[in-house]
């Protein structure tokens, strides 16, 4: 037992709490933003570490056994996830200075940062079904206070949706907690995955679980849920909808993945088919999205459903390739959307306008800018050799084992559309004629390129890098398809 | 009565649906005010009704209510509490930014 | 050969820095080096005793991800034409392209395209081949949007992109599945286990998927029209990329498979009858076009549809010819299109009919065309490397492999009509290339420039494949054992070695190749009486059509499809959102057969409860129609209330307290933040729309509290919470298990309860906050 695995959640929160205090002096809190997010990532580097060569690190708190208290399980997947949502942050809190006005600045902006960390940090690394509502709370209410940021007219109005809908959401978690409480008489997840496997999972159950689905498939904007998510990611500040891009959606489709590899399983055809038909049309739907908008923040924003429709595919096929796969999308696609919001942030800070109607001939201009935008929409559409093409290999791979053929067709055009909605802003924003009249006159990107260019640099090495990664995330998917590894580990009976 | 109060916990989020459906931002909140009482409910149907006394330890008594639901629904209402009071400021701000509390005259159009 | 691979690449890294003495130093003449050094280094693996030869190097050896190289006869074959052609085209570029140009770009591009294309070519593993395939893909959407700032070079960059990128991704399919199947990623193993793969039955999709990416990048009917837009890019591109190299991958992909497919039977026929198609439809497109490089392009198509046709065939003397005319076909064409470069160069415009009678002004090359064009046509003389490969092909469609299918019986007496049909449009094209550009009568005033011949070193490249195609034409041997031969037997064993001769006596293949000469010289003659056919075919029928209108459509559709749900109403979105849900859970709850009803254990039903419980109802119902703000806020109060009532009744002081408190400060805050909103209004709703919210709202009522009845019902297991009273006051020291459970066993959840709680009021300072900045403003 240790200590370490409350570190990721507590780190944040003392930052957050810290900042705030320090908010007047805005100077001041940049620079500790800044130290603090390093230490953060620091510190679960090394967890990581642990946690990779001695394995899980189960945490009891208050010394109280599971299950009747709160178990905090570091376990591989959710450490990984953790150390990806740092590396973000840790971009994220270089970008932010440049991206942000002082007035946001001097409203909390760093401290509600913090505290989303720290609800996400938390989200992955709970044991316990109740706990995660909990930290799902804390995250969604950090994520109304930086949405609000700024309190633009369009900015409330899409702030207002997007806070009913996730109450509503949130308040059917509870309930859908309540109902397991009452039929398994827990709220450990271990324990319920021990309970949920000696009844065999009966209808009923079945029942919520995919009541427990929805919920956490609203927070991931899978398809038909999503219709929140696009318009209310593209109105806050470029950082806030970066980090929301990242962690989010991420922290819903990690949900999806924890309960249905963790507990019930014992429907499969049920509800893991169901899982497919979800992933095709989100896909779908997704790219149609992408398709259809001049907006190029929109255009980004509409790409995380397909992106997500991906992950859940291989947990719909749920076997070591396909899950593998859904782990790997999961991190590329972390690091990736954020790459990406970054960059049309740019994008549209030095056209000055979002209209890729209204742009033209910027590479003339910002060639660096031009450039990692090319990259991005490659390693978006999972061209080899980037990250994204490890995630969807081993996801085809797993379910052309698994003898799904439509949804690798699916998948494959999808590709194909991604690739072909982002390449619109390069090919329409970027090429074109050298505008003399001034009107892209030059801003300082300074600051700008630095975050971006060293979250691309994970992305590509996660791809050209996959020998170093691969393995751990294989072992990472073995230890998911067996869930009693998971619930010996936390029984400990 | 577990079964009373669970329809009674459907007819709260009954009407709650119902008040979210509408356009007009009071009603809206007021409709996930009513959907968390009714949650809490069911939380509270969750463990067993009136099994035994308030899960206050005397000695001499073996029978007491089931403690967890509690916890939990404490927890609940608490959280509850912070997201609606943060939603009642972030309706009259909208209200006020926007000149009205439709919600329908609320939904924006792309590219602004 | 890791390294000749990645030398290109990683010299592009150079380039940038070397581009900055452009203006003393042409950047091409670096960059000249590269290919030349990479020519030099295979060009010694060539000789009668060739043996294949296979070089692994790790990456991602856990996935089974490898540089696997292999060199056999195919690969020899293309690392030679890339590399020898690639020597020519950035020699002939240094005199092309004007040091004003983005030179640096341009090789940067190109030498990328170089690592792709011999990385493609020498890959065993699978998927490092469609790593660098799609790579090919890129370097070419990038040279092709050179000139990007035209529009027509965006268009076509964009076109190249989507449809070979297309082939590529069905083509990833194909190989995966292929992977699933066979348990390797090397297509060699794969070779090895034909039989296992022939018996899948996914055989069929397996291969069309393949097949799309060979023919999209091969440009083949219906795919072939990003070829001709393509041809916005720079000359020296059109020459390497879009007709010596890349587009010639679909063709290897094609050859690398044949051992594997050559026995299926619909291998054969969807490869020969695309192959005819691509042949003659290209060709008689080809003679209408006016802009010489629109002829290359369309003539190109046609060459490789014949190509493919060939690998089609499967015959092992159809075989040997496909190769025999890759190698050929990289000449003619090679010079050709050089030969287009010098005289847009020169003259200004590349629209045949304002040239003209350029013979006489540019001797050596109208030469050179001389060579290009009769050897492209097929005329029979000896030194012509064309001629050769023509009649080859025309003997293979005589000698085509029985096949035992209905569709298979109609096409194969139908292949030598067609491949005359094909060749004689060949010939007229390539007649009206020569003919049309340097004879006839000068109209010299039209051009921008005054014409004049090209600086020898632009003339250098287009001479030295000019001497190859005569080579090759006068000893066509020299290759033969040397070279082809490998390359045959590497796409279908054992290949007889036999002399390539220019005179076989009277047969059928002369006879056919003086048909499509004495056709196609009346059809050259007199083609301006029968032009008008082009305008009942195609007319307005085009793939470009059918192209663009995907392209238009996908955009509006999506918009419009898009537009009707996200409408930004939030009642729209609740709607669907829960209508999803009821439904789904609904349907999931009745066939998993998950309701159940259990009476016993229940607690008692008093009085008092129900008294409570009727109030609570009457409430919450009454939110739905009041229409006073003070009303809606108080009543919603009473619901709160008596929610704490019942927790009273149930035995939960610690709720009851926190509950009270917690409405009273509600009701207050909803006193203040709505007392300045604008009045509740009668509702003004259609009965659909009344109708719609009350199914909506009933059906997630009752379905809750379906789920909560069986829920509850179930008796599996103790809750685990007699634990928390035997331990609360053992080990937590409380009496009061809720707290104890609260701040101890579930402390956590306090924390964090907190914790949110401390962001909401920090959020709401900030908001407040936000009004008062403003208002200072």
């Amino acid at each position: 037992m240790s200590n370490l695995a409350v570190l990721p959640i507590i780190i944040p929160l003392i930052a957050g709490i810290i900042v705030a205090l320090f908010n007047s002096k805005v100077p001041i809190t940049r620079i500790l933003t800044k130290i603090l997010s390093i230490i953060s990532l620091a510190v679960v580097s090394y967890i990581s570490w642990l946690v990779f060569t001695e394995g899980a690190i189960i945490l009891e708190t208050g010394g109280w056994i599971a299950p009747y208290g709160i178990v905090l399980v570091a376990d591989p997947l959710a450490t990984l996830l953790v150390l990806t949502t740092n590396i973000v942050a840790v971009a994220c809190a270089f970008f932010a200075p440049h991206a942000l006005t002082l007035k946001q600045e001097q409203h909390y902006f760093y401290a509600f940062y913090f505290f989303l960390i720290s609800g996400v940090s938390g989200a992955f690394l709970t044991g316990d079904l109740f706990n995660l509502f909990v930290f799902f709370e804390v995250l969604l209410m950090a994520s109304y206070a930086l949405i609000v940021l700024g309190g633009d007219k369009v900015q409330l109005r899409e702030s207002i949706k997007y806070v009913l809908i996730n109450l509503f959401s949130s308040i059917l978690f509870v309930t859908a907690v309540a109902f397991i409480y009452g039929a398994v008489g827990t709220v450990n997840m271990a324990q319920i995955a021990e309970r949920v496997s000696e009844v065999d999972q009966d209808g009923i159950l079945t029942t919520i679980a995919i009541l427990l689905f929805f919920v956490f498939a609203t927070k991931a904007a899978l398809f038909p849920l999503y219709y929140w998510m696009p318009k209310s990611y593209i109105v806050p500040n470029p950082v806030v909808s970066a980090l929301f891009a990242a962690l989010l959606t991420k922290v819903g489709i990690y949900s999806i993945l924890r309960v249905f590899s963790l507990i019930f399983v014992h429907e499969m055809e049920l509800t893991h088919q169901f899982f497919l038909w979800i992933a095709g049309l989100s896909m779908v739907f997704g790219v149609i999205g992408a398709l259809s908008t001049n907006n190029i923040k929109l255009i980004i924003a509409y790409n995380i459903i397909p992106a997500i429709g991906f992950i859940i595919m291989g947990i719909g096929v749920l076997n070591e390739d396909a899950l593998s796969g859904s782990i790997y999308y999961l991190i590329h696609d972390m690091i990736i959307k954020t790459v990406l919001f970054l960059i049309v942030s740019v994008v549209a800070y030095v056209a000055g306008t979002s209209d890729l109607r209204k742009m033209g001939g910027l590479i003339h201009y910002y060639p660096i800018l031009g450039w990692l935008l090319f990259i991005s929409a490659f390693v978006l559409a999972g061209i080899p050799p980037f990250s994204g093409f490890i995630g969807k290999f081993l996801l085809l791979k797993g379910a052309l084992a698994a003898n799904e053929i439509a949804i690798v067709l699916v998948a494959l055009l999808s590709s194909l559309l991604i690739l072909y909605s982002v390449m619109k802003i390069f090919i329409r924003g970027f090429w074109g004629e050298k505008d003399e009249s001034g009107k892209y006159k030059m801003k300082s990107t300074k600051g700008f390129i630095a975050p971006i260019v060293f979250l691309l640099l994970f992305s590509i090495f996660l791809g050209i890098g996959a020998e170093f990664i691969y393995p751990s995330i294989e072992s990472i998917s073995s230890y998911l398809l067996d869930p009693q590894l998971y619930i010996d580990s936390v029984l400990k009976e | 009565m577990e079964i009373i109060i669970a329809i009674l916990s459907g007819v709260l989020m009954t009407t709650g649906v119902y008040n979210l459906l509408q356009k007009q931002l009071l009603r809206i909140v007021i409709g996930t005010v009513l959907l968390s009482h009714g949650a809490h409910l069911f939380i509270l149907t969750m463990g067993k009704l009136k099994t035994g006394q308030p899960p206050i330890l005397h000695d001499g008594i073996e029978n007491y209510t089931d403690p967890l639901p509690q916890a939990l629904i404490l927890t609940s209402i608490v959280i509850s509490f912070g997201i609606t009071s943060l939603l009642l400021v972030l309706a009259y701000r909208t209200a006020r930014e926007n000149n009205t509390d439709n919600m329908e005259k609320l939904r924006g159009t792309e590219n602004e | 050969m890791l390294f000749a691979v990645l030398l290109p690449l990683l010299f592009a890294i150079l380039v940038p820095m070397l581009s900055k003495w452009k203006h003393k130093i042409h950047t091409g003449i670096f960059v000249f080096f590269i290919p030349f050094l990479i020519f030099l280094y295979f060009i010694r693996f060539v000789g009668n005793d060739f043996t294949p030869v296979r070089q692994v190097y790790n990456w991602i050896p856990s996935l089974g991800i490898n540089f696997d190289f292999y060199l056999d006869g195919l690969s020899l074959l293309f690392v030679l034409l890339i590399s020898g052609i690639g020597s020519l085209v950035v020699f002939y570029s240094i005199y092309y392209l004007h040091v004003s140009e983005r030179l640096g770009s341009f090789y940067v591009y190109l030498l990328m395209f170089m690592t792709a294309m011999l990385g493609v070519v020498l890959s065993d593993n699978l998927f490092v081949l469609y790593t660098f395939w799609e790579l090919t893909s890129i370097s070419s959407f990038l040279l092709i949007g050179y000139w990007h700032y035209r529009e027509r070079s965006r268009y076509g960059a964009q076109k190249s992109m989507l449809i070979t990128v297309f082939g590529g991704l069905s083509m990833l399919g194909g190989f995966i599945l292929l992977t699933v199947i066979t348990g390797t990623t090397s297509i060699q193993e794969m070779i090895t286990q034909t039989d296992l793969i022939l018996s899948s039955d996914y055989l069929p999709l397996i291969m069309g998927l393949i097949l799309l990416g060979a023919f999209t990048k091969s440009a083949q009917f219906p795919f072939h029209i990003w070829l001709p837009d393509a041809m916005e890019a720079p000359t020296p591109v059109s020459a390497y990329l879009h007709s010596a190299t890349m587009v010639k991958a679909g063709i290897f992909l094609v050859a690398r498979f044949s051992p594997i497919f050559a026995t299926y039977e619909w291998f054969f026929i969807i490869v020969s009858i695309v192959g005819i198609a691509t042949l003659c439809w290209a060709s008689y497109m080809a003679v209408r076009q006016t802009d010489l490089k629109g002829i290359l392009a369309f003539s190109t198509i046609s060459q490789l549809g014949m190509i493919m046709a060939m690998l089609g065939f499967g015959t092992k003397a159809a075989i040997f010819a496909a190769i025999f005319h890759i190698l050929n076909h990289a000449t003619f064409k090679g010079s050709l299109f050089m030969v287009a470069g010098i005289i847009d160069h020169e003259t200004g415009t590349r629209d045949i009919r304002r040239l003209g009678g350029l013979l006489t002004v540019m001797p050596i090359t109208a030469t050179l065309a001389v060579f290009g064009t009769f050897s492209m046509a097929g005329i029979p003389l000896p030194f012509l490397n064309g001629f050769y490969s023509k009649e080859m092909f025309f003997e293979a469609t005589l000698h085509l492999n029985e096949v035992v299918n209905p569709i298979a019986n109609v096409i194969i007496p139908l292949i030598p009509y067609l491949a005359v049909f094909g060749s004689i449009f060949t010939f007229v094209y390539s007649m009206y290339f020569f003919f049309g550009v340097f004879t006839g009568p000068k109209q010299f005033d039209k051009l921008k420039i005054k014409p004049h011949e090209a600086p020898i070193g632009m003339l250098v490249s287009p001479i030295i494949l000019v001497v190859g195609v005569v080579f090759i034409g006068l000893f066509p041997n020299s290759v033969n054992g040397t070279f082809l031969i490998h390359a045959a037997e590497a796409v279908n064993n054992a290949v007889e070695i036999k002399d390539i001769h220019f005179w076989h006596g009277w047969i059928p293949p002369l006879f056919m190749s003086l048909a499509v000469v004495g056709i196609g010289a009346l059809l050259y003659l007199t083609r301006e009486k029968w032009s008008n056919v082009y305008h009942v075919l195609p007319g307005k029928m085009s793939m470009n059509k059918v192209y663009d209108g995907l392209v238009k459509n996908v955009d509006t559709f999506s918009t419009r499809l898009t537009n009707t749900y996200m409408t930004g109403s939030l009642k729209t979105y609740m709607s669907i959102i829960l209508g999803t849900i009821i439904f789904v859970t609904f349907i999931v709850m009745i066939s998993t057969n998950g309701f159940n009803m259990e009476f016993n254990n229940l607690a008692e039903v008093t009085w008092i409860e129900l008294a409570v419980v009727v109030i609570i109802i009457i409430a919450a119902l009454a939110t739905m129609f009041t229409t006073s703000k003070l009303g809606a806020i108080l009543i919603t109060g009473v619901v709160g209330y008596g929610v704490a009532t019942l927790f009273v009744i149930y035995r939960a002081p610690d709720l009851a307290l926190t509950q009270l408190v917690i409405e009273t400060v509600s009701v207050a805050l909803f006193l203040l933040c709505f007392y300045h909103l604008p009045k509740l209004e009668k509702r003004k709703e259609s009965t659909g729309s009344k109708l719609n919210n009350m199914i909506i709202s009933i059906g997630f009522g009752a379905l809750m509290t379906l789920i909560a009845i069986s829920a509850h019902s179930t008796e599996w297991f103790d809750p685990i919470s007699d634990y928390f009273i035997e331990t609360a006051y053992k080990l937590g020291g409380g009496h009061n298990v809720v707290n104890v459970i609260l701040v101890d066993m579930r402390g956590l959840d306090t924390l964090f309860e907190i914790a949110v709680l401390g962001i909401a009021a920090l959020a709401i300072f900030s908001l407040i906050k936000l009004r008062k900045d403003k208002e200072a403003e």
